[in-house]
């Protein structure tokens, strides 16, 4: 799903965000990204939403090396990925429902197929009752299940989630990564970029960590997280 | 971009005309004030530029026919006169007509002006209008050689500078236009950038969901239309309503004014839709191209 072949970007500044970076994850991997501030997670992530594209080295991402996409491809790329972000960045002048509705509505879905999909997913994340709620009515769990849905709506192949319990409690963190990993099990990989390393430990994931723009370590799924540097 | 997107996208737009309403209002009144001040220019430059034209136009070229001129000779000359490109009218000025017309200006000497009814001393003349003083040289000229014609007096000096004025109130009025034109884009353009950059973070959520950036230009175009379209009916409301109470006031002028004014104000139903035209068309160009460009360089996400 994702291959990253000996990445290296550096901004113009000279400032070297990743250094020969190699890694692959598989189609349905739940992978943990764990790396301490300026190690190099947010360009990884952009690399992946074709955000930047790197100086050396090539990025594939479902199957399209993102620095050959034309910018009119991009939207379309973009499609087969939800992103969640630490802030959650839903439309405040939209209700839950046209927030998830929008990324659909971004596709040409057709509003009937809209009608029946938006309360569905709402449901899914547990919000069947707060459609017509604005995000400033709502807590920081409810705001980022909205984001999840949003995510989810399109029924994408990969979701990429940067610091998703970020600004939520620990016990709504929780609830969000049972979510994740709920969706993973239908075969959707998952990316999670997080700092938290109890978090972590807990889900027993596959952990990659980067630190100074390249992989520091890689533990798998199944195997106690050492917690190979400080993030 | 289907039927439905795009009838969900313009309800976007128009929705968020009223949302955020705070910068709608601060585009409307600028875009207002600036269509308004340009209207208002353009209109000035018209009237300066007809007072021009009817002050020129006060000053008659008069052809005088040959003493010996039979009837059918002066009525030919008539015909020749008006044949000529750029004469607008010809008024024939019998010898008698003259004579009276003198008698009048003199009636102290009547004794003396007894003496010309048996020996007229007029010339029977044709009071010509030109309508197009920039060729008055060129007009004298072909009078001149029309048969009967004895002399065509015709003020080409003071023609010569009412048509220079003329230019240059043209060219001051079209270059302050101009100028009033590239400001207004310049400082709506500025306003409508304020309210994109306020919703830049809204436009970055677009680009992540995978949106195409017609798909997100198009409610900024629709809202930034429909600013232009609110703002030029105010413009039209407040230029043309002033305009019309002008127009009407000036026939009630009396002395200098009426001679300065009465006749040289350009009318109102040959103006208004002009200005109706010019203030939607603008409105709307401005309003779109003003939001659409302003998006653009948060699109690189």
């Amino acid at each position: 799903m994702i291959t990253f072949d000996h990445v290296s970007k550096t901004y113009p500044g000279g400032n070297h965000a990743l250094d020969d970076l190699s890694l692959h994850i598989e189609q349905g991997e739940f992978v943990f990204v764990l790396g301490r501030s300026g190690a190099g997670k947010s360009t990884f992530l952009k690399m992946i939403l074709r955000e930047e594209v790197p100086t050396e080295g090539t990025v594939v991402v479902a199957g399209h090396d993102v620095a050959q996409l034309k910018k009119k491809e991009v939207p379309y790329f973009r499609r087969q990925m939800g992103v969640v972000f630490q802030d959650f960045r839903l439309i405040p002048t939209m209700t839950a429902y046209d927030n998830v509705a929008f990324a659909m509505r971004v596709t040409n879905v057709p509003e009937k197929t809209i009608r029946e999909r938006v309360p569905y997913v709402l449901s899914l994340v547990g919000l069947e009752n707060k459609q017509q709620s604005y995000p400033d009515e709502m807590s920081g769990g409810e705001q980022q299940r909205v984001a999840l849905a949003r995510a989810l709506v399109h029924t994408p192949q990969l979701i990429i989630a940067d610091e998703p319990t970020g600004n939520i409690d620990p016990e709504l963190s929780y609830e969000i990564m049972e979510l994740l990993t709920a969706i993973n099990s239908v075969g959707i990989t998952v990316v999670v970029v997080t700092h938290e390393h109890e978090l972590v430990r807990r889900f027993r994931k596959r952990v990659i960590t980067i630190e100074k723009g390249h992989v520091f370590s890689d533990t798998p799924a199944g195997q106690e997280y050492a917690g190979g540097v400080e993030a | 971009m289907n039927y439905s997107s795009m009838k969900y996208l313009s309800g976007q737009g128009l929705r968020n005309l009223v949302r955020n309403r705070l910068m709608s209002l601060a585009g409307i009144a600028v875009l207002t004030a600036c269509l308004a001040i340009t209207g208002v220019a353009w209109l000035f430059t018209a009237n300066v530029n007809s007072l021009v034209e009817y002050m020129g136009n006060q000053n008659e070229t008069v052809v005088y026919m040959a003493p010996d001129a039979d009837e059918e000779t002066t009525k030919l000359a008539e015909s020749a006169i008006l044949s000529i490109e750029g004469v607008q009218s010809a008024t024939f000025v019998s010898k008698d007509d003259a004579l009276d017309t003198y008698c009048g200006y003199m009636e102290e000497y009547a004794d003396v002006l007894d003496e010309f009814e048996n020996d007229n001393p007029f010339k029977a003349n044709y009071r010509v209008v030109i309508r197009d003083l920039e060729r008055i040289e060129q007009i004298k000229a072909q009078m001149e050689q029309i048969n009967g014609v004895v002399k065509v007096s015709a003020p080409i000096d003071m023609t010569h500078a009412f048509v220079n004025v003329q230019h240059v109130v043209i060219l001051v009025g079209y270059v302050l236009v101009a100028v009033l034109a590239v400001v207004s884009l310049v400082v709506i353009s500025n306003t409508i950038r304020l309210s994109v950059y306020a919703r830049r973070r809204e436009i970055n959520i677009m680009k992540y969901v995978g949106a195409t950036d017609a798909f997100i230009r198009w409610p900024f175009f629709v809202e930034g239309v429909g600013v232009g379209l609110i703002a030029s009916i105010l413009a039209s409301a407040i230029v043309l309503g002033g305009y019309y109470a002008l127009t009407i006031s000036s026939k009630n002028l009396t002395g200098f004014w009426n001679t300065l004014m009465g006749n040289s104000v350009v009318p109102f139903n040959q103006v208004w839709y002009w200005l109706l035209g010019g203030f939607v068309l603008g409105g709307v160009i401005i309003g779109g191209l003003g939001s659409v460009t302003s998006v653009r360089k948060h699109l690189n996400v």
